[in-house]
């Protein structure tokens, strides 16, 4: 298929003797918003990881773009890790200009537009201060702008409302609306099925390391017989109908 | 090694910036300073005290049983000779009720009996006067008593000029160690100074939960070649700092300081042991770069690696307990196991080759394992960084290092 820009070909994980992921398989188009969805522990973030080549995978292929990634394949990404964090002891701008250095862009561009996005989230004033001198709302309009500096092709985001106070939800929900617009690919790993619905184009719903339901949001939920994500979710993980009973 | 100068001057520069840099960097050549200026004005005050006491006048009284005080000299120092038979305990109490200042008797065996001084007590310095005048006294009446050779034989004023010679040339020990000790002192400095920073570099990543964000923009190895690199150059920035002022103060100062001083041209040059010097502390230097970085990516914490910090201060610096050994047992199996056994080796190394203790095939033997398991511990250190990374809360097993593929 020329339009997949992500490729997961039996796929396994395994960390010593326990297999997290098992012979998985799914790809994610350009320009698509796609949702990979799990209850904890199901593996979402080790796919993630594996993708990036952060971990190694212990079989199969993971591909971006045709090849597996490295930082100098060339490809624009933005990652959101589900562990967040910066450089706490040093400056907003600081920081910014080396990811953006990192990310490809010049010192001179890389700080041209950390302050301008700065501008943007109110935080002008605050770009020679040290990040941890920042609230925790501050620090993560900071995180996000690191993530989409270079305006990446590929923007992955691992729980990414995850702590996001309802003011940094919305410029996230903006910022992620502004990449769709733009044609960027946007992989959206979370267990919030409500921001799924809103903007995910296909899913992906994992269980035991395992696709439990794969395809367009249509389409999984007329396999469901049109129910809600939540209700498939619930039904899926076989959750809030035991457990309320119990109670 | 894609972005390898960004992470160089990323690291470089936020360090620089940093006030614990400038306080470790300057607070040294300011402790030594401070040293140096004590010494300094001590030692004037010293000098002043005794322009001092030497001017001040006083009147005192000689008893010479033993024959040897010339009266004239004792009178040109205003003083005055008792009668030899006059009895000590009148002029003892005179020293007691004020009336005289002074009062020193010199018995008639002097090798059995001890010289007596009395006097008024004016302060701690000053009481000094009466026993410097005894002695004054006593080597002054005597100079001319015997023949100078034998009189600068019996004080140790003779001087000794001794030469030694080594495989045939002319040996100067001391001065051969200077250009290749400066290793080992550099070696010890970089260590004592940025040890525990090397150790902590790579948990910061982890603490601040950065390190994914990271990995994903850089490849592990350069960001550890990255940091590897900004150390070295720090270390060395702050080398310079700590040394170039001690170099200036030491130029401008050793002689108000009465240090002696080493004229850096007569000093002899042995571009071999130079060169083993130099490479014995580069390997070494890498070596525990790497091993520092390792146990610092293999646990959740700067404060957890800093318990490790002990442990391989041990390691390097624990053989200096054996420093006697290297000069006079170079070739005892200790010495030797010290010597090649790659964790403590480079102080017994360094040593020994400054002292010129060990021969070049045993110290190219000993380099080739220092830079073997430098190459070793840098891989494992690569590896631990790309797995321990992640390992937020937890310390990563030595089996789960070398399991991973």
């Amino acid at each position: 298929m020329t339009n997949t820009i992500i490729s997961i070909d039996h796929f396994v994980m395994e960390f010593g003797s326990t297999r997290v992921i098992d012979n998985l398989t799914f790809s994610i188009k350009k320009g698509e918003t796609f949702g990979l969805l799990g209850s904890n522990g199901s593996g979402k973030t080790t796919i993630i990881r594996a993708l990036l080549g952060i971990y190694p995978a212990t079989s199969g292929t993971l591909h971006l773009d045709g090849k597996a990634y490295s930082v100098s394949s060339g490809i624009k990404l933005g990652y959101l890790p589900e562990e967040r964090g910066l450089y706490k002891k040093e400056k907003v701008i600081d920081v910014m200009t080396y990811f953006g250095s990192l990310k490809g862009m010049t010192s001179a561009s890389a700080r041209d537009w950390s302050m301008d996005y700065l501008q943007k989230v109110d935080l002008a004033q605050k770009a020679h201060t040290q990040i941890d001198k920042l609230s925790g709302g501050q620090q993560q309009k900071v995180q996000l702008g690191v993530t989409v500096m270079n305006d990446p092709d590929i923007l992955i985001l691992d729980e990414p409302t995850k702590g996001f106070d309802p003011v940094n939800r919305r410029l996230l929900m903006q910022i992620i609306e502004r990449h769709q617009k733009k044609g960027a690919t946007v992989v959206f790993v979370t267990h919030q099925m409500e921001e799924v619905e809103r903007l995910c184009d296909r899913i992906i719903l994992l269980k035991d390391g395992k696709a439990a339901a794969y395809g367009s949001l249509s389409s999984v939920k007329k396999q469901y017989d049109g129910k809600t994500l939540d209700d498939i979710f619930v039904q899926i993980y076989g959750g809030i109908e035991t457990e309320a009973s119990d109670v | 090694m894609y972005n390898l100068s960004t992470v160089i001057r990323f690291e470089v520069i936020r360090t620089l910036k940093k006030k614990t840099f400038w306080i470790m960097a300057l607070g040294f050549p300011l402790l030594i300073a401070a040293i140096g200026g004590i010494v300094y004005f001590s030692n004037q005050a010293t000098i002043e005290a005794e322009k001092d006491i030497e001017k001040q006048k006083f009147e005192f009284v000689v008893t010479d049983k033993s024959g040897l005080i010339n009266s004239q000299i004792v009178q040109s120092m205003t003083g005055t000779m008792s009668p030899p038979d006059a009895d000590p305990s009148t002029y003892i109490a005179d020293v007691k009720n004020g009336t005289l200042d002074g009062y020193i008797f010199y018995p008639e065996d002097l090798q059995r009996e001890s010289i007596q001084a009395y006097g008024a007590h004016v302060d701690i310095f000053t009481d000094g006067r009466y026993e410097g005048v005894a002695r004054t006294l006593l080597s002054a009446s005597t100079a001319n008593a015997a023949d100078p050779n034998i009189k600068a034989a019996l004080t140790g004023a003779a001087d000794i000029s001794f030469t030694a010679y080594r495989d045939g040339d002319e040996y100067q020990a001391i001065q051969q160690m200077i250009l290749p000790g400066i290793f080992l002192i550099l070696f010890y400095l970089l260590i004592a100074f940025f040890g525990n920073q090397m150790l902590t570099s790579s948990t910061e990543e982890k603490e601040n939960r950065v390190i994914e964000m990271l990995l994903t923009t850089i490849e592990a190895r350069t960001l550890i070649v990255g940091k590897i690199l900004s150390l070295i150059i720090l270390a060395f920035i702050q080398c310079l700092v700590v040394l170039a002022p001690i170099v200036v103060g030491y130029i401008l100062l050793h002689e108000r300081l009465q240090l002696p001083f080493v004229d850096l041209s007569t000093l002899p040059v042995d571009w071999g042991r130079i060169i083993i010097g130099f490479m014995i502390f580069s390997a070494s230097f890498l070596l525990f770069t790497g091993l520092l970085f390792a146990i610092g990516a293999a646990v959740p914490t700067a404060k957890e690696a800093n318990s490790f910090f002990g442990f391989v201060m041990v390691m390097i610096f624990g053989p200096l307990y054996a420093f006697t050994l290297f000069i006079s047992s170079p070739d005892s199996p200790i010495v030797r196991v010290l010597s090649l056994f790659p964790f403590t080796a480079p102080i017994p190394l360094m040593l020994r080759n400054a002292i010129g203790t060990i021969n070049y095939s045993e110290a190219l033997l000993s380099i080739g394992i220092l830079l073997v398991t430098a190459v070793i511990v840098m891989y494992i250190a690569v590896k631990v960084f790309r797995y321990g990374a992640l390992e937020y809360s937890r310390r990563l097993s030595i089996g789960e290092i070398f399991s991973r593929r």
